[in-house]
């Protein structure tokens, strides 16, 4: 019966043309100014997607959408407290791996019985993708993207190292080949070969994570922590060797790693598919160092393939479905708008999750895109847990702890895998 | 003040004292006893933020547990040299306490206060895993030792540097209104911007640090992200940031010391720093116990330096006890947990408030 309330009352919140509601909306991406809701000309992830966000309030009849102001480093701190606080958001963005934790609380709204008279169709999405917002057989989001670490190249810096064949960058398969060429770059150029965060954000961490996966082995199985494995050192050792041979500098934060790129300090940069639009746009500019700029798949060193992937996806409060349905069903407006759009957001980079998106001419139009093309069939995540933030933070000290202050190989994995264990138990 | 009732008729002293008290009791009540409690009522459970949210039989009552996982470990053992040089240097301290009480020079006041502060470093700091054992949480006592180690760096730094500011702008002329206007100034931003301004100038890039060192032939220095320079790092940003409101307690201070015993001290010859240590120190003594005291309890509650700059790395050794509370919290969504360091910072800090009462009723004996 309540089922056929809602029902009634989400129809009726469709059919009728004029019910302004003011749908709040979370999200992180980082802040744009002045981001206008022109959806095909906007650069870089904030602009395009608070342009997608301003379209949505402009041309969605009765609804207008007002952004909440959040920070990118405590999103989730902010976003539980507001849960916690029964005044969560209406609409709100997240990461796939946070699903476990969100809609095993009860805290999001089960959508898969409202999303075909929203107007999105969950036949178009990738299987991977509504995998990725499904939680014990249940839609609880709209999936926006894939997106993975790439190695975003500085073309003129391989090509003194003598690493361009055919105008693309030749990039190791082995761990042999990648020392070579690192020492390579340094003997030819005098520069480092791999710039990355590793000091403060994860990359390190979503390195070390592929390379392990690409041995065949893993973090964690069910309710068991692997942290301290022959393949887990072996991929560290990866790492270390490039910082003791001067290859690449652990000691770079995100800001300083992307500007040493930008500034032609190092032949590739490690960062996501995020910053694709925003480093070929940088390349174009005559007083940036960086000119001839390739985004290449993550390389496979060992024998699998598998690299870190993500995904970004919406979702709306469960307490706004309970409590509010017309409201709800302009959130679920605000969501097939941003669905519809998945084609303007894959132009920061991002890989697209909808079917229809991805066989169009203009989505392999977009700059570099046939130049990671592959990066989709490596895509690989952590295993679902409810610890996962508190995972990532320990595996990311442990790691850290590492290369920035000489902390015992074994010693390090023998922590996180204490501590993660610990979570696990919990 | 006479106080009047409903029936205007004039009320006596205790119900005066009642009614005016009130509107404080209530509020005091309210937003700081009720919590207070609410939050030791949370940390004897198993409680996580999200899910008693939506559901508050989701709690399970677990006792103290929540302390022992904390507090304590599998296999614990005590020995006198488990940390050699905290120790020691405590039951040296203990030992000189002693035996300066039993020739009389200190106050038995401070005796007990120094001895107790000695003891409790010498059995608290003994205690460690023995064979096998392991701490429950490896990373709350060194969280407690950075918070600490923190305080014992940035206290001492801001009483001397405010102290001798103080003296430096304690005179009426129009420049040293301005000087007191600018030491002041950092006190007023918040600590989004303070960490901005200085996570600037330690960049090793395009810092301002960074480039005099390159200038003199130095390679920059890593500040974030070296084990070696974080915590000071930190520490010097707090003390940028803090040194306003202590300056101004101790020019309050330093402006009700007579002139007259200065000028009296200089018909004995005695100017400078002589007058400074007879007559300044002697006589700021109960402002700087209160300026120590409110800075030790300021600063043992320090989060947003740690987390905005370093996030509390690299290795943990910047993790300080109000940010572990924090991703408890709400990263980690454990509420008794977090509730649980809470109460025991709550400890720390009511221990520090007892020595400023001891110290306070010390200085009226």
């Amino acid at each position: 019966m309540k089922q056929i309330i809602l029902a009634t009352m989400l129809a009726a919140g469709f059919a009728s043309p004029v019910m302004a509601e003011d749908i709040s909306l979370g999200r992180f991406f980082g802040a744009c100014e002045n981001a206008g809701s022109d959806t095909k000309t906007s650069v870089g992830e904030p602009c395009i997607i608070q342009s997608i966000i301003n379209a949505a309030s402009e041309q969605i009849d009765g609804v207008t959408v007002n952004t909440l102001p959040t920070d990118w480093g405590n999103y989730y701190d902010q976003l539980k407290a507001a849960y916690a606080g029964k005044t969560p958001p209406n609409v709100h963005v997240m990461h796939r791996y946070r699903v476990a934790e969100f809609a095993g609380t009860g805290a999001l709204a089960d959508l898969t019985d409202d999303l075909a008279g929203a107007g999105i169709d969950v036949s178009d999405w990738e299987a991977a993708a509504k995998a990725g917002v499904t939680y014990n057989g249940k839609i609880y989001g709209v999936p926006m993207d894939f997106h993975a670490n790439l190695w975003h190249v500085n073309m003129d810096i391989m090509q003194q190292a003598g690493l361009v064949k055919d105008g693309k960058p030749v990039l190791p398969t082995s761990v042999d080949e990648l020392m070579a060429q690192a020492k390579l770059v340094k003997e030819k150029t005098g520069k480092e070969y791999l710039i990355g965060d590793f000091s403060q954000f994860e990359t390190g961490v979503r390195v070390v994570m592929s390379l392990i996966w690409q041995q065949g082995a893993d973090l964690y199985n069910g309710d068991t922590a692997t942290v301290n494995t022959p393949e887990a050192k072996a991929a560290i050792k990866v790492l270390t060797d490039l910082f003791a041979a001067g290859y690449a500098d652990p000691k770079y934060n995100y800001t300083d790693s992307q500007q040493a790129f930008l500034n032609g300090e190092g032949a590739i940069l490690i960062n996501g598919t995020w910053v694709v639009d925003y480093y070929d746009s940088q390349a174009a500019d005559p007083a940036v160092a960086l000119k001839n700029y390739y985004a290449a798949t993550f390389p496979i060193l060992f024998k699998d393939k598998a690299a870190w992937a993500g995904s970004h996806m919406w979702a709306i409060p469960a307490m706004l479905k309970q409590n509010d349905p017309a409201k709800y069903a302009a959130a679920l407006k605000v969501l097939a708008f941003i669905n519809d759009h998945d084609g303007d957001w894959a132009r920061t980079g991002h890989m697209a999750v909808r079917k229809s998106v991805l066989a169009s001419d203009a989505y392999k139009a977009l700059p570099h895109r046939t130049e990671y093309a592959t990066t989709a069939g490596l895509a690989r995540t952590m295993p679902p847990s409810k610890h996962y933030g508190a995972i990532q933070d320990t595996l990311n000290r442990e790691f850290q702890a590492i290369w920035l202050t000489n902390k015992d190989v074994d010693a390090a994995l023998s922590d996180a895998e204490l501590d993660i264990q610990d979570l696990l138990d919990r | 003040m006479a106080v009047y009732g409903w029936s205007g008729k004039r009320l006596g002293q205790k119900s005066s004292a009642a009614l005016l008290l009130t509107p404080f009791v209530v509020a005091y009540l309210a937003f700081l006893v009720i919590p207070f409690l609410n939050g030791i009522w949370i940390s004897l459970h198993n409680w996580n933020l999200m899910a008693v949210a939506f559901d508050p039989n989701a709690k399970e009552f677990v006792g103290l547990r929540n302390y022992e996982r904390i507090l304590w470990g599998k296999n614990i053992v005590w020995s006198p040299a488990a940390s050699p040089l905290v120790q020691w240097s405590a039951a040296f301290v203990l030992l000189s306490t002693l035996l300066l009480t039993a020739f009389g020079k200190i106050s038995r006041g401070t005796a007990v206060l120094v001895g107790s502060i000695a003891l409790i470093l010498f059995v608290a700091c003994g205690f460690h895993p023995g064979a096998g054992g392991r701490w429950y949480d490896r990373r709350f006592w060194p969280t407690v030792g950075n918070t600490i180690l923190f305080v014992a760096l940035t206290v001492p730094s801001i009483t001397i540097i405010s102290l001798s500011l103080a003296v430096l702008v304690n005179r009426e002329s129009r420049a040293m209104a301005v000087f007191r206007t600018i030491f002041f100034l950092s006190q007023v931003l918040s600590v989004t911007v303070v960490t901005l301004i200085w996570q600037l100038l330690f960049s090793p890039r395009q810092g301002l640090i960074a480039n005099v060192i390159t200038l003199f032939g130095g390679s920059p220095i890593h500040w974030l992200t070296d084990e070696r320079f974080a915590m000071a790092a930190i520490v010097i940003t707090t003390v940028w940031w803090s040194l306003g409101i202590a300056m101004i307690l101790f020019l309050a201070g330093l402006q009700d010391i007579s002139r007259d015993i200065y000028e009296a001290a200089a018909l004995d010859n005695a100017k400078g720093w002589r007058a400074f240590r007879h007559i300044t120190l002697p006589n700021l003594k109960r402002t700087i116990t209160l300026v120590v005291v409110l800075q030790i309890i300021l600063h043992f509650q320090v989060f947003g330096q740690s987390h905005l700059m370093t996030g509390g790395g690299p290795n943990d050794s910047t993790q300080t006890l109000v940010r572990y509370i924090y991703q408890t919290g709400f990263r980690d969504s454990e509420l008794g947990r977090a509730t649980t360091m809470a109460v025991f910072l709550f400890v720390i800090m009511g221990a520090f408030s007892l020595v400023q009462f001891l110290l306070g009723r010390e200085d009226k004996d």
